[in-house]
C-alpha cells in the first residue's frame, strides 16, 4: 500500500522546494533561445514517446471522420475522373486563350494538433511535423475555413504554432471587397467562445459594412494573400478620430480544430484559389486573379471567332467542395510558370464553347 | 501486508496507467479544455503520500513535460505544478488526506489554483483572466477530480483510501 505520508517537514523538504521554485523562476524568465532549444530536446528525447503516443489518439480518433472524408472525396474523384480529359484540354486553351498563367499553387505539409490541458491550449498549439517534413519558423498555417496562425519554432519532429489567439498575433489584412486594409489582432479581452479578433487601422472614411469578409493581403511576406481570416461583425472602436477597430469573427477555431496544413516552401503571391469559393462570398476571390481588361459596352457579334465567353466558376461535382484544396496539391506542386503573352487567338473552331 | 518496494510498484503502476489516460485516453474521449488533467492528479496523489520536498521536485517534473508539450509562456507550468506539489504536501497535513473526497478535493483546488498561476505568469490579459478562473478552470477542476476519485476508488487497496464522509 502507499498511504498518505505521515512525514513532517524537514530542512531537506525546504531545501528541495527553494532549489526547485529557483529553477522554475530560472525557467520562467531565461531566454527564449535557450527555453526554446530546452523544450525542443525534451520533445525529442524524453518526451518522444508522449508525443508520439498522443499523435496517435489523436490519430485514432478522427480516423472514422477522415474515412468517411476520403471516401467522399474518393467518389468526388471518380466521378470527375471520368470527364477530367476533356476538361483539362478545355481549360488549357481558356486560359491560354485569357492569357493567365497556371494556378498557383503552394506546397504544405498536413499536421495533426496535439492538444493539452491547459489553459493556454488555445493560443500555441504542438504539431507533429517538423522540421523533417520541411517545415519551418513563419510558415503560415490553416484550416479548411481559414488561417490559425504561423509556425513559432520548428524542431525536427514538432513544431510549435502562434495562433491568432495569441496577444502578440498580428496579420496584415484587407476586406474581400478591397475597400480596406488594416491590422488584425487578438482582441486583449476576449476567451473562450467570445474570442474574436480585431480589425485596426481601418482609415476613418473606410466604413466596412457588416459581413465583409477579411482576407489576408500578402504584405510582410509570411502570409500568402487570400487566407479568410473572419468575418466583420461590428465596429467596436475609433482610434483618435481617424481610424475605427472592427470586430472580427474568426473563420477558423484553433481550440477545435485537429487537423492543419501548413504552408511551406517558397510562398506564393496567392492562395485564394486553395480556398472553397463556398465559405467565403465569390467575389473576393477574383482580386487574386489578374484584372480583365474592360469589356466593350457592344455586345460582339456571334460571328466574332476571338471573343470569349468569362468562364463561370465550377463547383466541384458531388460534395468535393472541402476536398477541392487537397485533390490539386497532393502532388508536389509544380514551380509556377510565367503568364504566357496575351496574343491574338488563333481560335480553332472548336475551341470556342 | 505490503511493504515499501510493493507499494512503490503499485504506484509506478498507478503513474504509468495515469501517463496512458493522459496521453492516449483523453485525447479520444474529452473535449480538449475541459478534458481531466490526469497528470495534474498525479502530481497531487504524489505529493500528498510522499511529502513536500519530493511533491515540488515532482511538480518540477511535471511542470518542465508541461510546459515542453504545451507551448505557452516557458516556466509558467513549472512554476505552478511546483507550488502545487508543494502545497498539496503540506495541506495532506492539515486534512485527512486518506479519505477519497479529500483527495478529489485537493485535485479541485490543486488544479485550479495551477491555472491561477499558469495565467497569471503567462502574463494573461484581465478580462481572459476571470473568465478562465471563474469559467473554464473550476469546470475542468470538478472534471478532474471526479475522475481522479474514480481512478482512486479502482486502486483503493493500493492506496489505502477511505470510503466513509
Amino acid at each position: 500500500m502507499f498511504p498518505a505520508s505521515d512525514r513532517g517537514f524537514s530542512r531537506r523538504d525546504t531545501a528541495l522546494f527553494v532549489g526547485c521554485m529557483v529553477l522554475a523562476l530560472t525557467a520562467l524568465f531565461a531566454p527564449e533561445r535557450i527555453t526554446g532549444s530546452l523544450a525542443n530536446a525534451l520533445r525529442q528525447t524524453v518526451l518522444a514517446p508522449l508525443v508520439w503516443l498522443q499523435g496517435e489518439a489523436e490519430l485514432g480518433r478522427s480516423s472514422r471522420a477522415r474515412l468517411r472524408s476520403l471516401l467522399a472525396e474518393r467518389d468526388s474523384a471518380a466521378y470527375a475522373a471520368q470527364v477530367l480529359p476533356s476538361l483539362t484540354a478545355e481549360n488549357e486553351r481558356l486560359r491560354a486563350l485569357l492569357g493567365l498563367g497556371h494556378r498557383m499553387r503552394n506546397p504544405y505539409v498536413a499536421a495533426e494538433v496535439l492538444h493539452q490541458a491547459q489553459v493556454t491550449d488555445a493560443r500555441m498549439l504542438l504539431l507533429n511535423v517538423g522540421s523533417a517534413s520541411g517545415v519551418s519558423a513563419f510558415d503560415p498555417i490553416v484550416a479548411p475555413e481559414g488561417l490559425i496562425g504561423v509556425i513559432w519554432n520548428a524542431s525536427r519532429n514538432t513544431s510549435v504554432a502562434m495562433t491568432w489567439a495569441h496577444p502578440e498575433f498580428r496579420v496584415s489584412a484587407f476586406t474581400a471587397n478591397g475597400s480596406a486594409f488594416g491590422i488584425v489582432a487578438a482582441a486583449p479581452n476576449a476567451t473562450g467562445s467570445a474570442a474574436y479578433l480585431e480589425f485596426r487601422g481601418v482609415p476613418y472614411r473606410d466604413s466596412v459594412v457588416p459581413g465583409t469578409v477579411v482576407l489576408s493581403s500578402g504584405l510582410g511576406g509570411v502570409y500568402p494573400k487570400g487566407i479568410p481570416i473572419g468575418t466583420v461583425v461590428n465596429v467596436i472602436r475609433e482610434e483618435a478620430g481617424w481610424a475605427r477597430v472592427y470586430r472580427v469573427r474568426p473563420a477558423a477555431n484553433p481550440g477545435s480544430t485537429a487537423h492543419v496544413l501548413v504552408l511551406t516552401g517558397r510562398r506564393v503571391a496567392s492562395v485564394a484559389e486553395a480556398f472553397p469559393s463556398d465559405t467565403v462570398e465569390p467575389a473576393p476571390r477574383r482580386d487574386s486573379v489578374p484584372a480583365e481588361p474592360r469589356r466593350p459596352a457592344v455586345a460582339p457579334k456571334p460571328s466574332d471567332s476571338t471573343s470569349v465567353p468569362k468562364p463561370k466558376p465550377k463547383r466541384p461535382p458531388g460534395d468535393s467542395a472541402r476536398a477541392r484544396p487537397t485533390a490539386p496539391a497532393a502532388a508536389p506542386a509544380p514551380p509556377p510558370k510565367p503568364a504566357p503573352a496575351p496574343k491574338p487567338a488563333p481560335s480553332p473552331p472548336d475551341s470556342t464553347p | 501486508m505490503t511493504g515499501p518496494r510493493t507499494g512503490r510498484l503499485h504506484l509506478g503502476i498507478v503513474f504509468v496507467t495515469l501517463v496512458l489516460l493522459h496521453f492516449y485516453v483523453r485525447p479520444r474521449l474529452f473535449d480538449t479544455r475541459l478534458a481531466p488533467d490526469f497528470l495534474l492528479f498525479g502530481l497531487v496523489v504524489f505529493a500528498m503520500r510522499s511529502g513536500p520536498g519530493a511533491g515540488a521536485l515532482a511538480g518540477l517534473l511535471v511542470g518542465l513535460a508541461t510546459d515542453s508539450l504545451s507551448p505557452g509562456r516557458f516556466g509558467a507550468a513549472t512554476l505552478a505544478d511546483v507550488v502545487v506539489g508543494y502545497a498539496a504536501a503540506w495541506g495532506r497535513a492539515v486534512f485527512f488526506a486518506d479519505n477519497v473526497l479529500v483527495n478529489a478535493g485537493f485535485v479541485a483546488v490543486g488544479l485550479w489554483v495551477r491555472d491561477l498561476i499558469l495565467l497569471v505568469a503567462s502574463g494573461t490579459p484581465q478580462g481572459q483572466l476571470l473568465a478562465e478562473l471563474g469559467l473554464y478552470s473550476p469546470l475542468q477542476a470538478i472534471i478532474t477530480a471526479a475522475a481522479g476519485a474514480l481512478v482512486l476508488l479502482a486502486f483503493r487497496q493500493w492506496f489505502a483510501v477511505r470510503l466513509d464522509l
